[in-house]
Protein backbone atom coordinates (compact mmCIF):
# COMPACT_ATOMS: atom_id res chain seq x y z
CA UNK A 1 0.00 0.00 0.00
CA UNK A 2 1.65 3.00 -1.39
CA UNK A 3 2.46 5.66 1.72
CA UNK A 4 -0.23 8.61 0.40
CA UNK A 5 -2.97 5.43 0.17
CA UNK A 6 -1.67 4.67 4.32
CA UNK A 7 -1.95 8.10 5.11
CA UNK A 8 -5.54 8.24 4.09
CA UNK A 9 -7.03 5.11 5.51
CA UNK A 10 -5.11 6.79 9.17
CA UNK A 11 -6.59 9.93 8.60
CA UNK A 12 -10.38 8.27 7.95
CA UNK A 13 -9.56 6.45 11.09
CA UNK A 14 -8.69 8.68 13.60
CA UNK A 15 -11.75 10.64 12.07
CA UNK A 16 -14.39 7.63 12.97
CA UNK A 17 -12.88 7.30 16.59
CA UNK A 18 -12.69 10.72 17.54
CA UNK A 19 -16.35 10.99 16.70
CA UNK A 20 -17.60 8.30 18.02
CA UNK A 21 -18.25 10.02 21.31
CA UNK A 22 -18.71 13.67 20.79
CA UNK A 23 -22.02 14.73 21.81
CA UNK A 24 -24.87 16.26 19.00
CA UNK A 25 -24.10 19.21 17.78
CA UNK A 26 -25.88 22.23 20.08
CA UNK A 27 -28.63 23.44 17.53
CA UNK A 28 -27.61 27.05 15.88
CA UNK A 29 -30.25 29.51 17.10
CA UNK A 30 -30.30 30.63 13.74
CA UNK A 31 -31.79 27.27 12.32
CA UNK A 32 -34.01 26.93 15.20
CA UNK A 33 -37.20 28.57 13.20
CA UNK A 34 -36.51 26.94 10.66
CA UNK A 35 -35.83 23.25 11.57
CA UNK A 36 -39.14 23.66 14.19
CA UNK A 37 -40.92 24.17 10.54
CA UNK A 38 -39.68 21.53 9.03
CA UNK A 39 -40.57 18.88 11.44
CA UNK A 40 -43.74 19.81 11.78
CA UNK A 41 -46.39 18.26 9.47
CA UNK A 42 -47.40 20.78 6.18
CA UNK A 43 -50.86 21.47 5.63
CA UNK A 44 -50.94 18.91 2.69
CA UNK A 45 -49.70 15.64 5.32
CA UNK A 46 -51.94 17.08 7.96
CA UNK A 47 -55.33 17.39 6.15
CA UNK A 48 -57.14 14.35 7.72
CA UNK A 49 -56.93 16.09 11.18
CA UNK A 50 -59.62 18.47 9.76
CA UNK A 51 -61.90 15.68 9.63
CA UNK A 52 -64.23 16.06 12.37
CA UNK A 53 -62.71 12.90 14.84
CA UNK A 54 -63.98 11.85 18.20
CA UNK A 55 -62.04 10.01 20.28
CA UNK A 56 -64.62 8.90 22.03
CA UNK A 57 -66.58 5.55 20.49
CA UNK A 58 -69.60 6.26 22.80
CA UNK A 59 -69.81 9.74 21.65
CA UNK A 60 -69.80 8.60 18.34
CA UNK A 61 -72.50 6.12 18.84
CA UNK A 62 -75.06 8.97 20.39
CA UNK A 63 -73.93 11.55 17.35
CA UNK A 64 -74.31 8.74 15.17
CA UNK A 65 -77.65 7.60 16.66
CA UNK A 66 -78.98 11.40 16.62
CA UNK A 67 -78.27 12.12 12.54
CA UNK A 68 -79.45 8.85 11.74
CA UNK A 69 -75.55 7.69 10.35
CA UNK A 70 -73.34 4.98 10.01
CA UNK A 71 -70.15 5.22 12.40
CA UNK A 72 -66.63 4.88 10.69
CA UNK A 73 -64.10 4.16 13.65
CA UNK A 74 -60.27 3.73 12.97
CA UNK A 75 -58.95 1.88 15.74
CA UNK A 76 -55.37 0.80 15.44
CA UNK A 77 -52.92 -0.03 17.98
CA UNK A 78 -51.34 3.58 19.11
CA UNK A 79 -53.70 6.06 18.39
CA UNK A 80 -54.60 6.14 14.53
CA UNK A 81 -54.52 10.40 15.35
CA UNK A 82 -51.44 10.12 17.26
CA UNK A 83 -48.15 7.45 17.41
CA UNK A 84 -49.09 4.65 15.02
CA UNK B 1 -48.20 7.67 8.77
CA UNK B 2 -48.25 8.76 4.98
CA UNK B 3 -51.60 6.46 4.31
CA UNK B 4 -53.69 8.38 6.55
CA UNK B 5 -52.33 11.59 4.83
CA UNK B 6 -53.22 10.10 1.53
CA UNK B 7 -56.60 8.62 2.54
CA UNK B 8 -57.94 11.50 4.57
CA UNK B 9 -56.99 14.06 1.36
CA UNK B 10 -58.89 12.16 -1.03
CA UNK B 11 -61.64 14.27 -2.32
CA UNK B 12 -63.92 11.50 -2.44
CA UNK B 13 -63.11 9.65 0.72
CA UNK B 14 -63.43 13.23 2.60
CA UNK B 15 -67.16 13.89 1.24
CA UNK B 16 -68.46 10.72 1.81
CA UNK B 17 -67.23 11.03 5.94
CA UNK B 18 -68.31 14.81 6.15
CA UNK B 19 -71.70 13.97 4.78
CA UNK B 20 -72.85 10.53 5.69
CA UNK B 21 -70.99 8.87 8.26
CA UNK B 22 -69.70 9.95 12.36
CA UNK B 23 -65.86 9.57 12.38
CA UNK B 24 -64.69 8.30 15.28
CA UNK B 25 -60.95 6.81 16.10
CA UNK B 26 -59.61 5.21 19.15
CA UNK B 27 -56.36 2.83 20.14
CA UNK B 28 -57.27 -0.63 20.12
CA UNK B 29 -54.53 -1.47 23.08
CA UNK B 30 -56.91 0.79 25.57
CA UNK B 31 -60.53 -0.79 23.86
CA UNK B 32 -59.96 -4.07 23.55
CA UNK B 33 -59.04 -4.30 27.51
CA UNK B 34 -61.28 -1.87 28.82
CA UNK B 35 -63.53 -3.36 31.40
CA UNK B 36 -66.66 -0.85 31.01
CA UNK B 37 -70.42 -0.45 28.59
CA UNK B 38 -67.68 0.95 26.06
CA UNK B 39 -65.25 -1.70 25.86
CA UNK B 40 -68.50 -4.38 26.04
CA UNK B 41 -69.76 -2.56 23.21
CA UNK B 42 -66.42 -2.40 20.63
CA UNK B 43 -65.81 -5.94 21.35
CA UNK B 44 -69.13 -6.98 20.91
CA UNK B 45 -69.46 -5.19 17.79
CA UNK B 46 -65.62 -6.73 16.50
CA UNK B 47 -66.89 -9.84 17.00
CA UNK B 48 -68.86 -9.90 14.20
CA UNK B 49 -65.86 -8.85 12.15
CA UNK B 50 -62.78 -11.27 11.69
CA UNK B 51 -60.67 -10.16 14.14
CA UNK B 52 -62.42 -11.77 17.17
CA UNK B 53 -58.81 -11.02 19.49
CA UNK B 54 -58.35 -14.28 20.32
CA UNK B 55 -55.91 -14.69 23.40
CA UNK B 56 -56.35 -10.74 23.83
CA UNK B 57 -54.57 -10.15 20.31
CA UNK B 58 -55.36 -7.02 18.73
CA UNK B 59 -58.50 -6.29 17.07
CA UNK B 60 -57.29 -3.14 15.03
CA UNK B 61 -58.59 -1.68 11.98
CA UNK B 62 -61.06 0.47 9.79
CA UNK B 63 -65.04 -0.70 11.02
CA UNK B 64 -67.89 0.90 9.62
CA UNK B 65 -70.71 -0.14 12.34
CA UNK B 66 -74.21 1.14 13.37
CA UNK B 67 -75.24 3.13 16.77
CA UNK B 68 -76.32 -0.08 18.07
CA UNK B 69 -73.33 -2.54 17.61
CA UNK B 70 -74.11 -4.05 13.74
CA UNK B 71 -71.47 -4.83 11.44
CA UNK B 72 -70.99 -3.15 8.45
CA UNK B 73 -67.41 -3.37 7.03
CA UNK B 74 -64.09 -4.55 7.93
CA UNK B 75 -60.42 -3.41 6.70
CA UNK B 76 -57.18 -4.76 8.42
CA UNK B 77 -55.13 -0.65 9.23
CA UNK B 78 -54.42 -0.56 5.64
CA UNK B 79 -55.57 2.80 4.86
CA UNK B 80 -54.05 3.56 1.45
CA UNK B 81 -56.91 5.71 -0.33
CA UNK B 82 -58.28 2.87 -2.52
CA UNK B 83 -58.45 0.53 0.22
CA UNK B 84 -60.40 3.25 2.57
CA UNK B 85 -62.67 4.38 -0.29
CA UNK B 86 -63.69 0.48 -1.13
CA UNK B 87 -64.18 -0.14 2.67
CA UNK B 88 -66.37 2.76 3.15
CA UNK B 89 -68.36 2.12 0.27
CA UNK B 90 -69.11 -1.55 1.29
CA UNK B 91 -70.02 -0.60 4.35
CA UNK B 92 -72.25 2.65 3.55
CA UNK B 93 -74.08 -0.27 1.21
CA UNK B 94 -74.53 -2.53 3.90
CA UNK B 95 -75.60 0.64 6.35
CA UNK B 96 -78.47 1.54 3.33
CA UNK B 97 -79.55 -2.34 3.14
CA UNK B 98 -81.01 -1.73 6.92
CA UNK B 99 -84.59 -1.05 7.19
CA UNK B 100 -85.51 2.76 6.92
CA UNK B 101 -86.79 2.59 10.19
CA UNK B 102 -83.80 1.42 12.12
CA UNK B 103 -81.58 4.23 10.06
CA UNK B 104 -83.85 7.23 10.40
CA UNK B 105 -82.36 10.28 13.22
CA UNK B 106 -83.32 8.73 16.57
CA UNK B 107 -84.19 5.41 16.09
CA UNK B 108 -81.39 4.36 17.98
CA UNK B 109 -81.31 5.38 21.91
CA UNK B 110 -77.90 5.24 23.08
CA UNK B 111 -77.49 6.58 26.93
CA UNK B 112 -74.92 7.84 29.33
CA UNK B 113 -72.06 5.54 29.65
CA UNK B 114 -71.68 5.58 32.82
CA UNK B 115 -68.70 4.66 34.73
CA UNK B 116 -65.76 4.36 32.60
CA UNK B 117 -62.62 1.95 33.66
CA UNK B 118 -60.10 4.37 35.26
CA UNK B 119 -56.81 1.49 34.34
CA UNK B 120 -58.10 2.18 30.86
CA UNK B 121 -59.18 6.14 29.87
CA UNK B 122 -56.70 8.80 30.39
CA UNK B 123 -57.72 12.31 30.33
CA UNK B 124 -55.02 15.52 30.28
CA UNK B 125 -53.99 16.65 33.63
CA UNK B 126 -56.59 19.17 34.76
CA UNK B 127 -54.56 22.45 34.53
CA UNK B 128 -51.75 21.28 32.98
CA UNK B 129 -49.91 21.68 29.80
CA UNK B 130 -50.80 19.68 26.62
CA UNK B 131 -47.81 20.01 23.63
CA UNK B 132 -47.71 18.27 20.82
CA UNK B 133 -44.63 16.25 19.39
CA UNK B 134 -43.48 15.74 15.54
CA UNK B 135 -41.38 13.40 14.61
CA UNK B 136 -39.41 13.58 11.00
CA UNK B 137 -36.37 11.58 9.66
CA UNK B 138 -34.11 14.55 8.12
CA UNK B 139 -31.26 14.23 5.92
CA UNK B 140 -28.17 16.53 5.83
CA UNK B 141 -27.03 19.17 3.72
CA UNK B 142 -25.16 22.17 3.28
CA UNK B 143 -27.02 24.54 4.79
CA UNK B 144 -28.50 22.26 7.50
CA UNK B 145 -31.04 19.74 7.57
CA UNK B 146 -34.04 18.81 5.17
CA UNK B 147 -37.32 16.50 4.44
CA UNK B 148 -35.94 13.28 4.19
CA UNK B 149 -36.29 11.36 0.96
CA UNK B 150 -36.55 8.07 2.38
CA UNK B 151 -39.62 6.10 1.10
CA UNK B 152 -42.65 8.23 1.83
CA UNK B 153 -44.91 5.12 2.62
CA UNK B 154 -42.20 4.00 5.16
CA UNK B 155 -40.97 7.30 7.81
CA UNK B 156 -41.19 9.69 5.16
CA UNK B 157 -43.94 11.92 6.79
CA UNK B 158 -44.45 13.72 10.51
CA UNK B 159 -45.54 11.41 13.18
CA UNK B 160 -47.44 12.62 15.97
CA UNK B 161 -47.71 12.37 19.66
CA UNK B 162 -48.18 14.26 22.69
CA UNK B 163 -46.55 15.37 25.72
CA UNK B 164 -48.26 15.97 29.00
CA UNK B 165 -47.40 18.42 32.02
CA UNK B 166 -49.14 17.98 35.25
CA UNK B 167 -49.83 22.13 36.39
CA UNK B 168 -47.47 21.63 39.31
CA UNK B 169 -44.60 20.66 36.85
CA UNK B 170 -44.70 23.32 34.12
CA UNK B 171 -45.01 26.05 37.03
CA UNK B 172 -41.51 25.12 38.48
CA UNK B 173 -40.35 25.91 35.09
CA UNK B 174 -40.60 29.40 35.84
CA UNK B 175 -38.30 30.33 38.84
CA UNK B 176 -40.11 32.57 41.62
CA UNK B 177 -37.82 35.56 41.34
CA UNK B 178 -36.69 35.04 37.37
CA UNK B 179 -33.56 37.15 36.46
CA UNK B 180 -31.88 37.30 33.47
CA UNK B 181 -28.93 34.34 32.95
CA UNK B 182 -30.39 32.43 35.60
CA UNK B 183 -29.50 29.08 34.55
CA UNK B 184 -31.45 26.11 36.21
CA UNK B 185 -31.79 22.29 35.34
CA UNK B 186 -35.04 21.89 34.08
CA UNK B 187 -36.87 19.82 37.23
CA UNK B 188 -36.61 15.82 36.62
CA UNK B 189 -39.66 14.83 35.79
CA UNK B 190 -39.86 16.65 33.04
CA UNK B 191 -36.54 16.37 31.71
CA UNK B 192 -36.91 12.45 32.25
CA UNK B 193 -40.16 12.49 30.67
CA UNK B 194 -38.78 14.11 27.50
CA UNK B 195 -36.04 12.10 27.04
CA UNK B 196 -37.88 8.84 27.97
CA UNK B 197 -41.20 8.90 26.30
CA UNK B 198 -40.59 11.61 23.13
CA UNK B 199 -37.52 11.22 22.08
CA UNK B 200 -37.92 7.95 19.91
CA UNK B 201 -38.15 6.80 16.46
CA UNK B 202 -41.99 6.35 15.47
CA UNK B 203 -41.88 7.12 12.06
CA UNK B 204 -42.64 3.85 10.79
CA UNK B 205 -44.86 2.36 13.67
CA UNK B 206 -44.86 2.46 17.22
CA UNK B 207 -41.20 2.73 18.59
CA UNK B 208 -39.68 1.50 21.33
CA UNK B 209 -39.59 4.22 24.70
CA UNK B 210 -35.94 4.14 26.58
CA UNK B 211 -36.16 2.34 29.71
CA UNK B 212 -34.49 4.33 32.22
CA UNK B 213 -31.23 2.77 32.05
CA UNK B 214 -31.05 3.57 28.66
CA UNK B 215 -30.35 7.32 29.22
CA UNK B 216 -26.61 7.38 29.34
CA UNK B 217 -26.05 10.86 29.36
CA UNK B 218 -28.65 13.60 29.45
CA UNK B 219 -28.90 17.53 30.79
CA UNK B 220 -31.65 20.16 29.88
CA UNK B 221 -31.27 23.07 31.38
CA UNK B 222 -33.36 26.80 31.40
CA UNK B 223 -31.97 29.92 30.92
CA UNK B 224 -33.92 32.52 31.85
CA UNK B 225 -33.49 35.36 28.76
CA UNK B 226 -35.33 38.11 28.79
CA UNK B 227 -37.53 39.35 32.23
CA UNK B 228 -40.57 42.38 31.77
CA UNK B 229 -43.44 42.94 33.45
CA UNK B 230 -45.17 41.06 31.29
CA UNK B 231 -43.33 37.93 30.44
CA UNK B 232 -40.52 35.84 31.56
CA UNK B 233 -39.13 34.07 28.26
CA UNK B 234 -36.66 31.01 28.91
CA UNK B 235 -34.02 29.61 26.44
CA UNK B 236 -33.66 25.31 26.71
CA UNK B 237 -30.69 23.97 26.10
CA UNK B 238 -29.56 19.82 26.68
CA UNK B 239 -28.39 17.23 25.01
CA UNK B 240 -28.25 13.53 25.59
CA UNK B 241 -27.16 10.02 24.50
CA UNK B 242 -30.11 7.53 24.90
CA UNK B 243 -28.93 3.72 23.65
CA UNK B 244 -29.55 -0.02 24.15
CA UNK B 245 -26.16 -0.59 24.99
CA UNK B 246 -23.58 1.25 27.70
CA UNK B 247 -21.52 1.14 25.03
CA UNK B 248 -22.95 3.21 22.16
CA UNK B 249 -20.53 1.59 19.83
CA UNK B 250 -22.59 -1.74 20.39
CA UNK B 251 -25.88 -0.68 20.97
CA UNK B 252 -28.28 -1.51 18.51
CA UNK B 253 -30.56 1.48 18.75
CA UNK B 254 -29.55 4.69 20.05
CA UNK B 255 -30.23 8.69 19.96
CA UNK B 256 -27.74 11.52 20.04
CA UNK B 257 -29.48 14.05 20.15
CA UNK B 258 -29.31 17.93 21.15
CA UNK B 259 -32.17 20.25 22.41
CA UNK B 260 -32.70 23.62 21.64
CA UNK B 261 -36.12 25.54 23.18
CA UNK B 262 -38.19 28.81 23.80
CA UNK B 263 -40.97 28.98 26.95
CA UNK B 264 -42.70 32.72 26.98
CA UNK B 265 -44.59 32.75 30.32
CA UNK B 266 -47.24 35.57 30.47
CA UNK B 267 -47.38 36.81 34.16
CA UNK B 268 -50.64 38.61 33.49
CA UNK B 269 -52.34 35.36 32.40
CA UNK B 270 -50.43 33.45 34.45
CA UNK B 271 -49.89 30.49 32.18
CA UNK B 272 -47.05 29.64 29.37
CA UNK B 273 -48.59 30.96 25.65
CA UNK B 274 -45.39 29.30 23.86
CA UNK B 275 -43.35 26.11 24.41
CA UNK B 276 -41.46 25.39 20.81
CA UNK B 277 -38.52 22.90 21.12
CA UNK B 278 -36.04 21.28 18.82
CA UNK B 279 -34.13 17.89 19.57
CA UNK B 280 -32.05 17.26 16.34
CA UNK B 281 -29.28 14.25 16.05
CA UNK B 282 -27.99 10.79 14.72
CA UNK B 283 -30.55 7.75 15.09
CA UNK B 284 -29.88 4.37 14.43
CA UNK B 285 -31.46 1.02 14.71
CA UNK B 286 -35.10 -0.42 15.22
CA UNK B 287 -37.67 -0.96 17.60
CA UNK B 288 -40.35 -4.12 17.47
CA UNK B 289 -42.85 -2.49 15.34
CA UNK B 290 -40.94 0.18 13.28
CA UNK B 291 -38.53 -2.08 11.00
CA UNK B 292 -36.92 -0.70 8.14
CA UNK B 293 -34.90 1.73 9.76
CA UNK B 294 -32.39 3.59 7.35
CA UNK B 295 -29.11 1.67 7.60
CA UNK B 296 -26.43 3.34 9.92
CA UNK B 297 -26.89 6.87 11.71
CA UNK B 298 -28.94 9.11 10.45
CA UNK B 299 -30.39 12.00 11.58
CA UNK B 300 -34.11 12.62 13.47
CA UNK B 301 -36.21 15.61 14.35
CA UNK B 302 -38.32 16.09 16.98
CA UNK B 303 -40.12 19.33 17.24
CA UNK B 304 -42.97 19.86 20.27
CA UNK B 305 -45.52 23.07 20.28
CA UNK B 306 -48.42 23.83 22.46
CA UNK B 307 -51.59 22.03 21.59
CA UNK B 308 -54.35 24.26 20.40
CA UNK B 309 -56.43 24.81 23.60
CA UNK B 310 -60.10 23.19 21.82
CA UNK B 311 -58.50 20.54 20.00
CA UNK B 312 -60.38 17.14 20.31
CA UNK B 313 -57.35 15.53 18.60
CA UNK B 314 -54.99 16.75 21.08
CA UNK B 315 -57.04 15.19 24.01
CA UNK B 316 -55.30 11.93 22.48
CA UNK B 317 -52.75 10.70 25.18
CA UNK B 318 -49.35 10.12 24.85
CA UNK B 319 -47.90 7.12 23.22
CA UNK B 320 -45.94 6.38 26.82
CA UNK B 321 -49.26 6.94 28.87
CA UNK B 322 -50.31 3.23 28.47
CA UNK B 323 -48.71 3.11 31.79
CA UNK B 324 -49.55 6.02 33.20
CA UNK B 325 -47.69 6.00 36.66
CA UNK B 326 -44.49 5.20 34.77
CA UNK B 327 -45.00 8.34 32.38
CA UNK B 328 -45.78 10.77 34.96
CA UNK B 329 -42.81 9.26 37.36
CA UNK B 330 -40.76 9.07 34.36
CA UNK B 331 -37.35 8.26 36.42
Amino acid sequence: MSFKIRWSVLAALITAIGSAGLAAEPIDTAQFEKLHALIKPPESEAFWTTLPWLTSLWEARQQAAAEGKPILLWEMDGHPLGCT
Amino acid sequence: MAGRARAFADARIVKILKTQFVTAACDDWYQRRRQDAEGEFFRRMADQGPRKGAGGSTRQGVYCLTADGAFLAYRPGNVEPEYMLETIEKGLAAWQKLPTERRRPGAVEVGEHGKTDPTYTRDPPEGGLVLRVFTRALDRTTEGYCDSPCDKARGGSSQRDHLWLKEAEWKSLIPSRPVAGQRNAVPTPIARRIFRFHLADSTRGEPNLWASAEVRRAELFAVVECVTAEQVVLRLEGSALLSTDADEQKAGRGYDVALSGIVRYDRQAKKIDRFDVVAVGDHWGEGRYTPGARPGRTPLGVAFDLAPAESTIDRVPPQGAREISAYYRAE
